[in-house]
Parts: structure tokens; sequence; C-alpha cells
């Protein structure tokens, strides 16, 4: 059995004959891939050196509706340092003060392309000529650093339109977690608010391909002959329903000289603008496309469209004014008056009330169980019928209409009227507002813990019922398109980069749970608020054309009351609906209606041939549609 | 006897310097265009561990002998209690409990249960007396590896663990065992491989019979052999099924490197792009486009290799394995001569042990052997690894230099 044992020698001469066996083995290995599969190897390892460099895409542009750019791109510099050939102590110390920078923040945004370190990292878009003018005179001085012509979004200060184009930005790493199949890139550039977000598809392209190809010490070639490169698509432009010259007006109806919204002490006889905070909608009742639209105080979109320091982005977000809130679509108010029509339209329409019904008279005020609701006139309006009510905006009539309608129907009503959820608006972020219910009472305060007394602060548009400026615009695009609501929408044209355009067709949205003749009394009301002779909005009427709307006083817990008004013209046949708030104002006669005239008045001269040419502002510059080299 | 450093066998210990500080220039090029300041720091660590490798060298040279069979024992269980201790208390990189975080360093006590394992089967052979096919010798021996071996499975480390039966079968080998046994008891490891395809099952297990109807081992032990060829050939679908991706990915990629370019196969490819590409004489010093573009991963410690190759050429590359092959020969012929067996055992196993990763290593980047995660001995990057392979080859030189002891 033991024949097989090799002997101390046999073993030592197996030992040595292994490892030599391994050392031929690894010898062939080495011959097999260094000599004879060299070339083959070699040549994979030269395609390994060529880069692949995405190219920018250049994003649409976006118009009025007469085809004036609302916004656009223009040329600016971008200046990037390349990870590897950036010099320690020397490239980021010396490139901080002329960037306006400082160095930790160079350093996180160099640190961020560290997974590929021959790429350019952009350190600062926008960058003014004259820094790129120093970069280039010293360029010694700063190893690593490249500038190339790019774009820098460009939006029309003047139009302070950032309530719906909303902004550019750089994709933040958590969008980027978020979209995983979407192409987005450290540094990409996306739609972050507006119109911007919502059609970012549409506006942003396809990023394009380069094949750049690199020395072995990093230096770049050019591009590479093997391969062809992949031309970006440019972006889908968009043409949108607004009017410049409306929305020129809005912004300009909210500026006011008068004192008492200054906080500050007038210092010369001249007395300055001052820009009311509050927000303005005007949108066609015909089809839903909106006009104008703003919120005030608003924001510079461009300070985004560079790389925003933070020291910037604390400033507007902490800022108390709230310029970051988009006011027509995500503030929420207490409609006050301008709610009432929901109120008489939900009595006409249930039967609890006709035309000519009449209440208890108003003294004053109401006096319900042991609490006296007020009115807003302390002498009192006396005896009307529900027209009359309207035109005078009595609060103790409503109190008693509200009490008729009850909790129930009243929610029912608002809910079919467009209240309490999204209009739907091709914008983002847009909120709900608030329409309490039976359930919604029973949870705030218990079962049995509430009374009916809520029901009159809702008939009169107070209380917990929530709107924003957009549902109640709608609301009353109903009432002027006799019922018919349309999707309110602000893109009304795709222009694709081959040439094609898509049309977008105005889209009915739901009806208003209202017949004709009910419409007619609720229309009828209107219009004496402003031709009839004890009108809240008496002031709007004129010679030129047919107006009516309703004002509002909307009490709130922050301050002063907020100033309402919403109305519409033509009377006829109507085209503009328009719905003006200004915060913390007083009443809706005195301050919201003027503003919201100011708006209508533009729109109906413009239509009659009446507007004399405004300043308009300057064209823009564009970027051609030869693409950039990167 | 006075000690005197003349005496020692200066030439191994020169190619063994020779292959660290040629390492210690491929880390710094390996990482001189990463742009982590800390990364390119690797080739400085390096340099003080293997100062640090050096002075335990010159320690276990200066040791007396004696201690080492005396201690083998109480190292062993220190090292079982690492083990387990890593474990439950280790830390988690990658997936695997490896190491204990002590501060700046972290040491992984795997190393140590090599050492340890060596030395107690070294001496338990050299000490019992047993004959190379006792029954008893075999199993305890066995055993002594089986342990460590599993705790180190558990971890998971495959690489590592697999350097334990290596020891075993080298100084079941080196102490008499003839090798056809050895292979008779890997068989069903070959058995399983070959399952993988029943026709070439079928032959296997005829080539087998045959085998063992020429060699006649005894009959127990032949029976024994086949019901586990049959078994572990049976076994091989459930085996695959309970094995984790990234083994089978191994496994897969190993015989078909072009299987998953850009994920397990890519190492395996960017590392024969980058040797192939180096030529005859290499790329020149810094000037490695694979490694330095980040094409290769691991490029500092598994695939060192691949970076010298592509800089140095087939010239470089066949002065570092010709330099560890004068080391192997230079170590077996120490190992032959000691007159003392445990002397003898000890270095046999040692010289198995920097072989074996040697040839898994080196196999690896040439894509002749599947990615098992074994750094080269004295060149890759890593300070607890350098630091044992010198304590090996101090082992060595010291019995060389002590041979004529018993």
């Amino acid at each position: 059995m033991h024949k097989t044992t090799l002997s101390h020698i046999g073993r030592l001469q197996a030992t040595y004959v292994v490892v030599t066996g391994v050392f031929v083995l690894f010898f062939v290995g080495l011959i097999k891939l260094q000599i004879f599969e060299h070339s083959e190897l070699a040549t994979l390892a030269e395609n390994n050196r060529i880069r692949v460099v995405p190219i920018e895409p250049r994003r649409g542009v976006v118009f009025d509706r007469q085809g004036r750019v609302i916004v656009g791109d223009r040329p600016s510099y971008t200046v990037s340092v390349v990870p590897a050939e950036e010099r320690k102590g020397l490239t980021i110390p010396h490139l901080a003060p002329i960037l306006d920078l400082d160095t930790t923040q160079i350093r996180r945004r160099v640190k961020r392309n560290a997974a590929s370190p021959y790429q350019p990292a952009p350190i600062r878009r926008d960058v003014p000529f004259d820094a790129i003018a120093v970069l280039e005179e010293q360029n010694s001085e700063f190893p690593g650093v490249n500038y190339q012509l790019d774009r820098v979004r460009e939006y029309s200060v003047d139009l302070r339109a950032e309530a719906f184009t909303g902004h550019v930005g750089e994709v933040s790493e958590q969008e980027m977690e978020r979209n995983p199949q979407a192409d987005y890139r450290l540094g990409s550039t996306i739609g972050k608010k507006g119109v911007e977000k919502q059609y970012d598809d549409l506006l942003r392209g396809v990023e394009g391909t380069a094949f750049i190809e690199v020395t072995a010490l990093g230096e770049v070639l050019g591009e590479y002959k093997g391969k062809e490169r992949v031309p970006p698509v440019p972006g889908c432009d968009l043409t949108l329903s607004i009017d410049n010259d409306v929305q020129l007006a809005a912004i300009q109806a909210l500026d006011t000289q008068d004192q008492k919204f200054s906080n500050m002490k007038l210092q010369s006889d001249s007395a300055p603008i001052i820009h009311r905070a509050g927000a303005i909608v005007a949108i066609d009742p015909r089809t839903g496309e909106i006009l104008a639209m703003t919120s005030a105080p608003g924001f510079d979109p461009n300070t985004f469209s560079g790389m925003i320091t933070d020291s910037m982005w604390q400033a507007i977000s902490t800022d108390p004014a709230h310029p970051l809130l988009n006011r027509p679509l995500a503030g929420l108010y207490p409609p006050g008056s301008t709610f009432k029509l929901l109120t008489l339209g939900a009595g006409l329409e249930s039967g609890v009330i006709d035309e000519n019904t009449t209440f208890r008279p108003c003294l004053g005020g109401y006096q319900f169980g042991n609490r006296f609701f007020k009115c807003w006139e302390k002498r009192g309006h006396g005896v009307q019928n529900s027209i009359h009510a309207v035109e005078m905006s009595c609060d103790a009539y409503f109190y008693q209409l509200g009490l008729k309608v009850g909790v129930d129907q009243m929610y029912r009503y608002a809910m079919l009227c467009g209240f309490g959820k999204k209009t739907g608006v091709d914008l983002p972020s847009e909120l709900s507002g608030l329409m309490p219910s039976v359930q919604y009472y029973d949870k705030r305060y218990g079962k049995n813990g509430w009374t009916k007394a809520l029901v009159l602060n809702t008939a009169i548009g107070q209380g917990e019922v929530l709107t924003t400026p957009l549902q109640l615009a709608q609301f009353y695009c109903g009432i002027a398109n006799w019922g018919t609501v349309y999707k309110p929408h602000l893109v009304t044209k795709v222009t694709h980069p081959n040439g094609r355009v898509d049309q977008i067709e105005p889209q009915v949205s739901f009806q208003l749970p209202f017949s004709r003749s009910t419409l007619a009394i609720m229309r009828e009301g209107l219009r004496l608020v402003v031709e009839g002779g004890s009108g809240t909005a008496r002031r709007l009427r004129n010679n030129l054309y047919s107006v009516c709307g309703k004002t509002g006083t909307a009490q709130n817990p922050h301050g002063e009351d907020h100033s309402w008004f919403v109305g519409f013209a033509p009377i006829e046949n109507p085209e503009i609906v328009v719905c003006a708030l200004v915060e913390n104002a007083g009443h809706g006669s005195e301050v919201a209606a003027p503003v919201a005239k100011k708006v209508i008045e533009v729109y109906m001269k413009k239509k009659l041939g009446l507007l004399e040419p405004q300043q308009q502002p300057e064209p823009m510059a564009q970027v051609g549609a030869k693409e950039l080299r990167p | 006897m006075r000690f005197n450093y003349r005496h020692l066998d200066w030439k191994l210990v020169g190619a063994v310097m020779a292959l660290s500080l040629i390492g210690i220039i491929t880390i710094f090029s390996s990482q001189y265009y990463s742009n982590s300041a800390y990364q390119q720091t690797y080739w400085l660590r390096q340099l003080v561990w293997l100062v640090l490798a050096f002075v335990a060298f010159l320690a276990v040279v200066r040791f007396p002998q004696r201690l080492f069979d005396a201690s083998a024992y109480g190292l062993y269980g220190v090292s079982l209690v690492l083990l387990i201790l890593v474990l439950a208390v280790g830390h988690t990189r990658m997936g695997a409990s490896r190491w204990f975080d002590l501060g700046p360093v972290s040491f992984s006590p795997s190393d140590i249960a090599k050492l340890a394992a060596l030395l107690t089967i070294a001496r338990f052979f050299a000490y019992t007396r047993l004959p190379a096919y006792s029954k008893r010798r075999l199993a305890v021996s066995a055993i002594i590896v089986i342990l460590p071996m599993m705790l180190i499975l558990k971890q998971p480390d495959l690489g590592t663990s697999l350097t334990f039966p290596v020891i075993l079968f080298a100084l079941w080998f080196w102490s008499g065992l003839s090798p056809w046994y050895l292979v008779l008891i890997v068989s069903p490891i070959i058995s399983m491989v070959a399952a993988y395809y029943w026709l070439s099952w079928a032959v296997y297990l005829v080539a087998l019979l045959i085998f063992l109807a020429s060699l006649r081992p005894g009959l127990i032990f032949s029976i024994g052999v086949v019901v586990m060829n049959l078994a572990f050939g049976m076994i091989t679908p459930f085996i695959w099924e309970r094995l984790a991706d990234y083994q089978k990915n191994r496994i897969l990629t190993f015989l078909n490197p072009g299987h998953d370019p850009r994920g397990a196969g890519y190492q395996i490819i960017q590392s024969k792009i980058a040797i192939g590409s180096g030529g005859v004489i290499g790329k020149g010093y810094l000037q490695g486009s694979q490694a330095r573009l980040d094409y290769l991963p691991e490029r500092h410690t598994d695939f060192i290799f691949s970076v010298l190759g592509e800089e140095f050429g087939l010239i470089g590359a066949l002065i570092v394995i010709g330099l560890f092959t004068f080391i192997f020969f230079r170590c077996i012929r120490i190992a032959a001569r000691c007159r003392s067996r445990f002397a003898s055992y000890t270095c046999f196993g040692a010289t198995a042990v920097l072989f074996f990763q040697f040839a898994v290593n080196i196999g690896m980047t040439l894509g002749l052997m599947p990615v098992t995660g074994l750094p080269l001995p004295f060149v890759s990057y890593g300070g607890t690894g350098l630091l044992l392979s010198w304590v090996l080859i101090g082992l060595i030189v010291a019995a060389d230099h002590h041979w004529q002891e018993y």
C-alpha cells in the first residue's frame, strides 16, 4: 500500500515541478497577452481613452400669445474646473475672489465631479465678461480652469412673470434619485417651478453626445474622428395664452403711491412706488386661457438661472414677505363677500329662495341665538331682495340665506363649483383650498361640538373656508360663460424643433350646478354691484364698456382685511374675468376693485383699439440655432 | 551559538525586499492620478508598513526557535477566539465582517489564524510522530484547519478560507502522504464541477474508477471516495442554488468574462487590456492609461500586477514572476534540508501559503482563474498582509539559519 509514497527527494522534485509549471504557465499567459494579443488589447486601451461628453441642447423659448418672448436664452460664460488639472492651494484660492464665491463652495462643486476627474466641473454660470477677461489674461495663475460659451435662461424682469414661468436651476441629488429614468446628470439645468417645471420634458430637449479624444496626459486632442457626434435635439418652444399687455397692466395695478401701504417714513415730496402684496389672475372665460397671472412680491427668476449662492437663497427663502409663495395658486385666503354668489346660487338652485325672497330686515346685523352677527354696514340695509343683497353685499341677508341652505348643501354646491379641489391648471404645486363639510366640522370640533352658527360665516366667505385666487376666478368664469367652466391653462401651442405645431385645445372642466335662470339672477346682482345706485363697486362704471363683479373684504388673522374683487367684462359677452387680491389692504371696493379695473381697462381698450402703445420691454438677445461646442 | 547576521540567506531576503519595493513603486503609480489625497498616500503607508514588517521579520529571526512550537497551540486558541469575536463585533465593509477597527488601523484576524494553523499542524505532525497514513493524524489535522476555515467562510471570505486546506494538503504531502491520495481526497470537488454537464460527469466517473483500480488504496477508502464523488456530483444543482449571487457571478464570469463586461467580468477584461496593452517594454512608469483613467478597479490591491504589466510590460512582469519563482525554489530547498521536522513543516507550509496566493492572484489578473480577492504577497497594498508575508519569510530564514539544529 505504501509503494506509491514518494521518497524525500521525490517530493522535493515534485514540488519544483509544480513551481516551475506555474512559472511556465504564467510566462505563456503573459506572452499570449503582451505579444500575440498586444495590438488588439492596445486598441481596446485606446478606446478607453475616448471620452463621451454630453452636449446640452437649446432650451425651448416661451412666447406670449402674440409671439413676444417671455423666457429665452442669452449667451453667457460658464467657468469650470477640471478636477485632475487643478493645482492645490493655487487654483481655487485664486479663483474664489474673481467668481465672488468662497473656496469651500468651489471645492464642493469640484468634488462632485470626483468620479470623472477629466470632465470639467461647472463652478459658476453667467460669469460677467470682466471676470473672463482676468482669467484669459492671467491664465497661468489658474491651472485647470476653463470657461466656455454657454447659455443662460433669461426672464423678462418687467413682466414679473415668475408666478407662471417659474425658473430653472441645477438638478439636485434628490431629484436625480427620484427620477432614475430621466437623463439627468450632475449640473443639468432643469425646470424647478411653473411652466419650466410642468413642461420640462418638452423644453429641455435631448442631450447630444460628442466623442472627445484624450491623450495619455489627459490633454483634450479634439473630437474623435472614428465616431460621429450625436447632435442634440433642441427643446420645443411654447406659446402661452398670456397677453404681455394685460400682464404688464396687472403688475402695475398692484403698485401704488398711497402712503398707507408704506411702512417707511416719507423722505421726499415725490412719493415712491410701493409694491403691494397680492395676486391677480385674468382668464378668458370662453376658453380658460390665462391672460395674466402675477404674484407680489415676487422674485427675480434670473437669480436662479446662474448659480445661486447660499446667502442669496437664504435671503429669498426667509423673507417675511414670502416672495416664493405663488399666491394665485398656492395662496389660501378666505374669499369674503365674493363667496356670496355661491351662497346665492345654492339658495336659488335648491329652491329655498327665489329672486324676490326677502328676509328679516338688516339692522346692521343679524341676531342668531344669543349672538349678534354684524353686517359690514353698521347703519343696516333694511329689507331687500336677493339681487339687491348682492348689490349692497348685505351680510345680514346672507347669514339668513346660509342658515336656510345649510352646511351640507353649501358644501355640496361649493364642491360642484370647483372649490376645495385643484383646478387642474397646467402648473405645478397648486393647492386645493378648504371647503368645510359636516365631516370636517365633526372631526375638528367633535360630533355635536359645533352649531349652525358656523354656516353663517361660510355663507359670507369667512370662517374655515379658504380659496385660491385661481379658484375664485374659475368660479366667476363659469358665471360669465353661462355655466360652462373651461380648465384654466397657459400653454396654447407647442412648436417642435422639426416645425410641427401642436395646438392645445380648450378643455371643458365642469358645468356649474346652476340653471340658466339662476345664472341670470346672479349676473344681474353682479351688474348692479357696478351699475346699481348703491353698488359697492360703482366707481368701475364707465362709458367705454360694460363691466360687473363682486367686491370682497376678508377678515383674516394676519392683520388688516384682505381686499378682493372678481369681475368680468363685457357683461353681454364676457371675454375677460379678473380676480384681484390685495393683501391686508382693507375694503374691496376701495383697493382691489380699482386694481382689477386697471387690468380690465387695458384689455378692453386694446380690444377697442384705444390702447396707446406702451413701452415694451427690450427684445431679448437670442442665442442662434447654432449649437455650442462643449 | 552566537547569532550572526552574515549567515542569513540574504539572497532570499533581497528578493523579497525587491518585490516589496516594486510593490511600493507600483502602488505610487496606481494612485498617482487619484484625486483623493488619502489614496495618494497609500504608497507612504505601505512604506511604513514595510518598515514594521521588516522589524517583525528581524524579531522572528532573532527569536529563540523553541518558542514557536511552544506557543503554537496557544496562538491557535487565541486566533479562534478572535475569529469568533470578529464575526460578532467586527467592522463590516462591503458586506463582509473581517476587520477589527483599532483607531487608525484595522486588522483582520484571518492572517493570524493562517499563521496559527500552520504552526499548530507543524507541531502536531512533528511531535506526535504518527505514520503519514494514520487515520487519527489525518482526522486531527483536518479538524485543526476546518475550524478556522469555517469561521472565515462565515465572514464570508472565500479566497482566504481556501488557504487553510492548502496548508493542510501541503503538510500532508510534505510529511509523506502520496499526492495521488490528495487527488482522491479532493476528487469530490472535481466531481462537483464535472457534474455541471452529464456527459463530462460520466467520463470523469469512469476515469476515477480506473484510477482507483490501479492505485488500490484500500477497500473502505475506495468505497468512501466513490460515494463522496456520487454525492457531490448529485448535489451540485442544489449547491448552485444556494450560492450567493456574487459567488455565482464570479464563477460565470470566470467561464466567460465577456458575459457581463460592465459588471463582474469588467475587472478581468480591464486587467487583460491593461496587461496586454503594455506589450514587451510597457508604457512606462506613471504612463499606464488603464490604471490612470480609473478603468482598473482595486488597482492598488488585487490588481496591482495589472498595473505592473501595463507600465513595465513583459519584461517587468517576468522580473516579478521570476523573483517569486526564485523565492519559492529557495524556500523549498530550505524546507528540504532542515533537520528539525517542525522547522521543515513550517517552512514548507509557509511557502505553500505564499505560493497559493501568488498563483491565484496572478492567475486571476491574467484571466486564468476566477476573481477570488487574494492579494499578491509583498506587492499588493495592505499592511497586515505584508506583515504576515514577511513573518512567514522570517520563519523560513530563521529555520535556514538554524537548519543544523534538531
